[in-house]
């Protein structure tokens, strides 16, 4: 009948075995090792459960005490470790508080391969995590150190090395140092080794290399005509990882110094491998995304390549397949953007596709606010399209109510987008602009063009200025009321200058059409003029000059000769 | 309905822009908001009409060569066989009885903002000239209105 048996493996159990295993023999220790190790292996819940239970101090203290000779119950205590500190910051935690890490180091230089091996690993993950200890390069004896690991005819003592190095390196001066040590040419040389080699090492190598002009200058030349056409190969790899850290690494070379990529082949081959890598459902697929999206940031050149290969399509047959995971839809939505931004050939097919524009809507309610935003950001970059603008293609409940439903988000950042979105699609030309009036739309934007975030008031303000554009006399009427003079003269004098400028341009569309729209400036004893004459003094950023250059010129146009 | 100002595209910061190509000097009176009336000569060899026609300009990307807004046209009699093309007509029928498939070629002056032009329509009267001037509506000069797309 099940009875001492049984308790001796239910967690409390093995925790009484691992506290007498320290007076026992070696074989006891391995034993119930060997347990535990099987017992987490894989299993986040077991993990944080025995690290609750106090397993840890348990298994670093037999790893301590341990002899040098006992392979055995070495390679089982760094395997276990290991495992506690896989994919859990915890357990990561743990183990560096019971002072396991000079254990695990000291044995990198252990006689037996299995132990060196088992060591390194646990160090892996250690470093795979965020709250393991920063490396710190400048040390002298950190960087032999280091070096030593790279030069190590050992994948999973390089795979350490290059570890550390994507863990620690992140400032321009540690990029630096390590690219002055020679590391750059070890990852290079370390891309020729086993799968696992060539991962780690173009994860390191971008770590040094993003966003260091003068690294990748003094490291990427004619005479380094090898390592591009490396980097060229292994975005044809038989593996997906090993492809997208190839684009990776390239794409980052082209962002720090663009006379690098400049061929147009090239460029739609990373465009290709990219799009050909999204079709994987996991972290890779996600990483591709964000990885196309921002390649294709601030250059109309590449949205251009990246639309002559069907980029829209495909990402919208993506959009449609179900339970996409919230990284997944940002990243996609995000790349849509960047795709829109300038080009209206993009934005044409989006807004021509029946379900495209749908699914963008759909996701301004979804309930990741990264998703919000990024559906946000997207819908705004389709509407700069005037030519849909004007024909009244977003002026839809559809599109509408839920925008008006973001300006009291939670999130400052979705509220933000969901401004920025709303001040480009209330420029729809019809001058009643009624729907997003009736939808009580304009009272929001006035209580958000008071908040106390500069950014939320400019962005609200901006949507008012764009309201009031062309509007009809009647909702130019409605939109002052709910607004007042006295908000709007604060806005004119705003401590910030971009709110200013909008606040300002706001002023002069709301003079502007029949002549006695100018009445509007007098109202509370001229609060507007005066304002709007006390800016004249004492604004010096030009933009907000040039507004109140424009408003002096329609009142004057607006003053009728007797 | 978009109207493209230049032959080719203007250059832009952008790589792949064709090098030599000029882009439209900015005038303020090629704005957006500014408001442009005058006559669409529709006259064919058995009647003289012209039709009042009202011009909008809504956006103005000058990099890119490209203006857009809408025309208004007035007094425009009922055809019996109506040409509709949904995307481009604002607060008009499908019976309507205008016709888009065709270009207006045009002239812009940045001494006094006037526009001339001909619309060009195989399957439509020839030589309908179009001939518009800037309109202060009401106002002794210009003003200012304008929005900014983020």
């Amino acid at each position: 009948m099940p009875g001492s048996a049984s308790s001796t493996h239910r967690p409390e159990g093995l925790i009484e075995r691992l506290r007498s295993a320290a007076a026992d023999g070696g074989e006891a220790k391995l034993k119930v090792l060997r347990e535990l190790k099987n017992q987490i292996i894989g299993n986040r819940t077991k993990k944080l459960s025995y690290i609750k239970l106090g397993a840890v101090p348990f298994v670093v203290s037999i790893l301590s005490s341990a002899s040098s000779s006992a392979d055995c119950l070495l390679v089982q205590c760094a395997a276990t470790i290991g495992s506690f500190a896989c994919g859990v910051d915890a357990g990561v935690k743990a183990v560096l508080d019971t002072g396991a890490f000079p254990h695990l180091i000291n044995l990198l230089s252990h006689p037996n391969e299995k132990v060196v091996d088992a060591g390194a690993r646990a160090l892996k993950m250690i470093y795979q995590s965020k709250v393991a200890p920063k490396y710190d390069f400048f040390e002298e004896k950190n960087m032999e150190f280091l070096i030593s690991l790279l030069d190590k005819n050992n994948e999973n003592v390089t795979g350490l090395g290059a570890s550390i190095i994507t863990h620690s390196c992140e400032t321009n001066d540690e990029q630096k140092i390590l690219g002055d040590a020679g590391v750059l040419k070890k990852l290079i040389d370390l891309l020729g080794g086993t799968t696992s080699q060539r991962d780690a090492s173009l994860e390191s190598f971008a770590t040094i290399i993003k966003e260091n002009p003068e690294v990748i200058s003094k490291f990427v030349g004619p005479e380094n005509g090898r390592t591009w056409g490396t980097l060229i190969e292994l975005t044809k790899d038989r593996y997906p990882r090993t492809r997208l850290l190839a684009c990776v690494c390239l794409i980052l070379i082209k962002n720090a110094a663009p006379s690098y990529l400049q061929s147009v082949g090239i460029r739609t081959k990373l465009i290709l491998v990219l799009l050909e890598l999204i079709d994987d459902p996991g972290q890779v697929g996600d990483e591709a995304v964000l990885t196309l999206s921002s390649f294709i940031a601030d250059d109309e050149g590449l949205q251009k390549l990246a639309f002559e290969a069907s980029t829209i399509d495909k990402l919208c047959d993506h959009l449609q397949k179900e339970l996409l995971q919230a990284k997944r839809l940002q990243g996609i939505f995000m790349t849509l953007a960047n795709l829109c931004s300038n080009l209206e050939c993009c934005r044409s097919i989006i807004l021509q596709s029946p379900k495209a524009l749908n699914i963008v809507t759909a996701a301004l309610t979804h309930a990741t606010a990264d998703v919000r935003v990024a559906a946000c950001i997207c819908l705004k970059n389709i509407s700069r399209s005037v030519k849909y603008l004007s024909a009244g293609h977003f002026m839809t409940e559809a599109v509408i109510m839920p925008l008006i439903q973001l300006l009291y988000d939670t999130s400052t950042s979705v509220q933000v987008a969901a401004l920025c979105t709303i001040s480009n699609l209330v420029v729809d030309f019809t001058m009643h602009k009624s729907l997003f009036v009736q939808s009580g739309g304009v009272k929001q934007l006035v209580q958000l063009s008071k908040s106390m975030d500069s950014t939320v008031r400019l962005n609200a303000v901006w949507a008012l200025r764009n309201l009031m554009f062309l509007v009809d006399s009647r909702c130019k009427e409605g939109i002052f009321m709910e607004l007042r003079a006295l908000t709007l003269t604060s806005l004119v004098c705003d401590p910030s200058a971009s709110v200013q400028e909008q606040a300002l341009a706001l002023v002069c569309n709301l003079v502007n059409g029949p002549v006695d729209s100018i009445e509007y400036v007098f109202t509370e004893d001229g609060l507007l003029l005066n304002a709007v004459g006390r800016q004249l003094w004492s604004a010096s950023k030009h933009e907000v000059l040039i507004q109140i250059t424009c408003f002096c010129h329609s009142c004057v146009s607006a003053i009728r000769y007797v | 309905m978009p109207v493209r100002m230049v032959e080719s595209p203007a250059p832009s910061n952008s790589s792949g822009a064709n090098p030599g190509q000029t882009s439209l000097q900015p005038c303020s009176l090629l704005s957006v908001g500014q408001a442009f009336s005058g006559t669409q000569n529709v006259s064919s060899p058995q009647k003289e009409e012209a039709w009042r026609v009202n011009v909008r300009i809504q956006g103005c990307d000058l990099n890119h060569g490209y203006l857009c807004g809408t025309m208004e046209a007035l007094n425009v009699p009922m055809a019996d066989t109506p040409r509709w093309k949904e995307q481009y007509f604002v607060n008009v029928g499908a019976d309507c009885g205008l016709t888009i498939a065709g270009f207006y070629y045009v002239c812009f002056s940045c001494v006094d903002g006037s526009i001339n032009g001909y619309y060009y329509d195989p399957n439509s009267s020839p030589f309908q000239k179009l001939e518009l001037k800037t309109t202060n509506e009401g106002r002794s000069g210009f003003s200012f209105s304008s929005y900014e797309l983020q």
